[in-house]
């Protein structure tokens, strides 16, 4: 583990101390190499722990995540260059910090084997996630964008702090590994709907759940290009990946408080599937379709069912590859005509050919079109949720017929249409995004045919 | 002194009141204190949900359309773009105005006068289609009604414009009128008798033919037009700031025309604003610059293409537009023509209209080419109004022998010396430049109708209400001129 964590550590005086003209250059190199490092923890097929000690491991559901965080950081570099290329060197150092602490903190979630190390470094990732999107997102409304980001989380992980240190009390261990090990014991206290929720909503609201998910639009709309990747791709995973650690924790709660946010989520699955038709915002119709997602993902998690687990870490890892490249793709588009509405970014396709087929690729994914791996997730959530009660078919059929339709939608607005005169000439796709939107796609392709990678039982 | 002292002193049978007697008023107190707190509380959470960073003298960082000019087409532009985008919040639209006062700014300087007898079929639709909205201006959804504001009063005089024309000119009149006609004015022609039965302090000497508009004719209060433009406009959502565009940063591409020659086109990338009284600038990364700054679009054109000349390729675009100053007097005629007075406009170009109901006249002429007034300042020549304007007036009618000058003022035409046309439309090199200027003195009253067509140019990338394309601003580079015959 270590050999991750220190060297995310060390890429922040590497970047301050780096030459002006190696400012890029020398993050991106470095955050591939630590790629390569990371993989050497992917170990399919172990459902014992990969541990170091009593704090940091890492097991099949926290291991695909850490890896797409890994991948993550030298896209979102790759991605900022452009938009980042008007600030002085200094500020370009200091968002390359941001971005490497937020990554320090999103890795130690994942290993964390400790509930307490867990939630520090869970609630650790909003600082730099603050710092990016209220310094260097666009629009004023960053600054209420960041406020309704930080006090929705925070808020609702209040109560998760107090629960964890009841758990801790109850069992007298705070270790996630111990606390699988140990017998269950039945609880039938009065306050087993008062724990339940307190633990469960700091990542509902994370994930988030269709009521709780005003912070979603208006973080990822005004955050900066590496920020709503991460955003879209991490930050949303970690409720997810919260959910299933805690619903392991919970197994002898004999409450049957989770069926409201069942169905809240199912319910809001299809509810933003439908707001995003009358979208007029790129960004916003992106970040409606992340709740669209992963609202089906939370429902599937609360029926604790057997597939659950390994549904929702296809599902993860997919969305994360797919939103973050639909969020390059509207960012490419917005340098060159300043606009995020659909109305004057029509008709691309006669001016930007190859962004063409890289926007239909990322449409595909997210309309979840066999094989790819959003399909084999969002197959084997509705197949657990099928299971749990045979109603819900209805619900996930219209959310995945309306996902298509949005999403096709979305396509056909930027791509077809008229061009408008004023974006006739635009300059043309640099290689730099042709390489950022095929290191997007390529793990997504390439899991097809090895998805054992992202199964966990 | 001491006795009034001891009068005072609580004695049986006195209170310590000094004043008349009070009652109590329990509900009355309570529903004050009451309304008091409320309107205090709803003070201070507003001013703590107030965003301490947003700075409202400030433009946005970014604007999808940035209009650069706050005269009534700027205004006019910002508010069909509101009304007319598909849905609420689609466009983030600036409008940048360098001088809140108005004070050489055309719209607020114009005489107002508003007519549909021109000899083009565009500018007689544009001018209906503005005669309609002044109409139903107070209409809320659908025109500049704001709910719960008072209604807006335009001012408009019906009465009607009186063109008169000599013996040479009778003909090309009749055509004019025949022309209005068919799009649906009604304009009716006038012999010297019956124009006498109708205007009997009319000198009809010289005149052999006339023409009178009876109806969407007539004058109205421009600064009415304007603020009720800005006020809808900013309910609708529309940002403005106060400060002046200075410079683009704009990108270039090298491309092939489709006949065959090359040309380095350019795309404006932010705009950049320089903050009143003040070295501050700021920028704002937009998507459309629209050029409405009236008899100042010449230059702003110029700060777009400058950059162009830095890298080597010719010129070929000129912006045929320049200021040009006129004059207009105001005159008090206790004789004069009453109120059965249209604006009229005489065989020798000048002309005048009724101010109010109080014997008060405005009017002035266009000078001749050469005897162009200097365009630096808004200075008025009085010696022009005693040579040149009076003898005609007073000429034409009898009464303005004697009168009395009140006041003058003088105003810039955005004079587009091509063709005294509008220019409405892209700009042929500057990918996301939109022009609406040059209207040569006829802007006001065509200011509803060329908004809500640069608004449909922008959202529908075409005209849909009238069909404008013969005004855009590729007629200069191919030299053929859009002439307009009726211009005052």
């Amino acid at each position: 583990m270590l050999k991750i964590i220190v060297p995310t550590m060390m890429l922040i005086p590497s970047t301050c101390l780096t030459a002006t003209k190696n400012t890029w250059l020398s993050p991106t190199a470095y955050s591939a190499v630590i790629i390569i490092l990371g993989m050497l923890v992917l170990n399919p097929g172990d459902t014992l722990m990969n541990t170091t000690g009593l704090l940091l491991g890492s097991d099949q559901i926290s291991t695909p995540l850490l890896m797409l965080s890994c991948w993550l950081l030298p896209l979102m570099f790759m991605a900022s260059q452009s938009s980042m290329s008007h600030n002085p060197a200094q500020q370009k150092r200091l968002f390359i910090t941001a971005l490497a602490l937020l990554q320090l903190a999103l890795m130690l979630v994942f290993m964390a084997l400790d509930l307490m190390l867990f939630y520090t470094t869970f609630e650790a990732t909003l600082i730099p996630t603050l710092m990016v999107i209220a310094r260097w997102g666009s629009q004023t409304e960053r600054l209420g964008a960041g406020l309704y980001f930080l006090l929705y989380t925070i808020t609702s992980s209040m109560p998760l702090l107090i629960a964890l240190l009841w758990v801790y009390n109850m069992k007298g261990t705070a270790s996630i590994t111990l606390l699988q090990l140990l017998p269950p014991m039945t609880l039938t206290f009065w306050t087993n709907t008062l724990l339940w929720t307190s633990l469960m909503l700091a990542f509902l609201v994370k994930i988030p759940i269709y009521g709780l998910h005003l912070w979603l639009p208006k973080a990822h709309v005004e955050a900066p290009i590496a920020g709503s990747m991460v955003l879209a791709a991490i930050l949303l995973k970690l409720g997810g990946y919260g959910l299933l650690r805690i619903t392991n924790l919970l197994t002898e709660q004999t409450t049957s408080s989770y069926i409201l946010p069942l169905a809240v989520a199912l319910w809001g699955a299809l509810m933003t599937g439908m707001v995003c038709l009358r979208q007029t915002d790129l960004k916003s119709l992106i970040a409606y379709s992340s709740v669209s997602h992963m609202g089906l993902m939370t429902s599937s998690i609360l029926t604790h069912n057997q597939l659950a687990p390994s549904g929702s870490m296809i599902m993860m890892v997919a969305h994360g590859l797919t939103s973050s490249m639909l969020f390059c793709l509207a960012n490419i588009n917005y340098e060159r005509t300043h606009s995020r509405t659909l109305l004057l970014t029509q008709g691309v396709q006669l001016t930007a050919p190859a962004m063409t087929s890289w926007w239909l690729l990322a449409c595909l994914t997210n309309m979840a079109l066999p094989p790819t791996i959003n399909f084999i997730g969002e197959l084997t959530l509705m197949v657990s949720l099928f299971d749990w009660a045979d109603i819900t078919i209805f619900l996930t059929g219209l959310s995945a017929f309306i996902t298509s339709f949005y999403t096709l939608h979305m396509f056909s607005s930027t791509q077809q249409g008229t061009l408008p005169t004023h974006i006739i000439t635009m300059s043309p796709t640099q290689t730099r995004e042709h390489l950022l939107m095929t290191l997007h796609s390529a793990p997504s392709i390439a899991l097809i045919f090895m998805p054992q990678l992202m199964y966990c039982q | 002194m001491m006795r009034t002292c001891r009068a005072l002193l609580p004695r049986p049978g006195r209170r310590l009141r000094s004043g008349p007697g009070r009652l109590w008023d329990l509900p009355g107190d309570l529903q004050k204190t009451v309304s008091n707190f409320q309107n205090q509380l709803k003070e201070n959470v507003t001013n703590l949900f107030k965003n301490p960073f947003f700075d409202e003298k400030r433009p946005p960082m970014q604007a999808e359309v940035v209009i650069a000019g706050g005269g009534v087409m700027g205004w006019s532009v910002a508010y069909w773009l509101k009304a007319l985008e598909p849905r609420k919040n689609t466009l983030r639209v600036l409008v940048v105005e360098r001088d809140t006062t108005y004070s050489r700014a055309s719209t607020v300087l114009s005489v107002g006068g508003i007519r549909q007898q021109f000899s083009l079929p565009e500018n007689i639709q544009m001018s209906r289609y503005s005669a309609y909205f002044l109409r139903t201006i107070n209409v809320c959804q659908e025109h500049l009604g704001v709910a719960g504001e008072p209604a807006i009063d335009i001012q408009f005089n019906p009465s009607g414009y009186l063109f008169l024309a000599t013996e040479e000119r009778a003909a090309m009149l009749e055509e004019n009128v025949s022309i209005q006609r068919a799009e649906g004015s009604e304009v009716i022609l006038l012999s010297p008798t019956q124009l006498k039965k109708k205007f009997p302090w009319l000198n009809t000497d010289g005149v052999a033919l006339a023409s009178y508009g009876l109806e969407d004719e007539g004058w109205f209060d421009p600064w009415s037009l304007l603020t009720a433009f800005r006020r809808k406009a900013i309910s609708m959502g529309v940002h403005h700031c106060c400060g002046e565009v200075t410079s683009f940063t704009m990108a270039f591409y090298d491309t092939v025309t489709p006949t065959g020659e090359e040309r380095t086109v350019s795309h404006i990338k932010y705009a950049r604003i320089q903050m009143p009284d003040s070295l501050e600038y700021c920028q704002v990364a937009c998507a459309i610059v629209v050029n409405a700054a009236g008899a100042w679009s010449r230059k702003l054109t110029e700060i777009a293409e400058v950059e162009s000349s830095v890298s080597k390729t010719k010129q070929i675009f000129k912006l045929p537009v320049e200021p040009k100053k006129r004059y207009v007097y105001v005159w008090h005629s206790p004789d004069g023509p009453g109120l059965n007075c249209p604006m009229l406009i005489d065989t020798t170009g000048a002309y005048f209209r009724r101010e109010g109901l109080g014997g008060n006249y405005v009017g002035g002429m266009s000078p001749a080419e050469d005897e162009e007034p200097d365009i630096q300042d808004l200075e008025v020549d009085h010696e022009f109004f005693q040579e040149k304007v009076w003898p005609k007036l007073a000429h034409r009618v009898p009464a303005f022998e004697s009168l009395k000058v009140k006041g003058s003022w003088a105003g810039y035409y955005d004079y587009n010396t091509f063709d005294q046309n509008a220019v409405l439309g892209l700009h042929p090199t500057v990918l996301n430049m939109v022009f609406v200027t040059g209207f040569s003195g006829h802007g006001l009253q065509q200011s509803p109708a060329a908004g809500r067509a640069v608004a449909e140019l922008i959202l529908n990338k075409k005209f849909e209400t009238i069909n404008l394309s013969r005004f855009s601003a590729d007629r200069f580079l191919s030299g053929e001129p859009v002439l307009e015959r009726n211009i005052v």
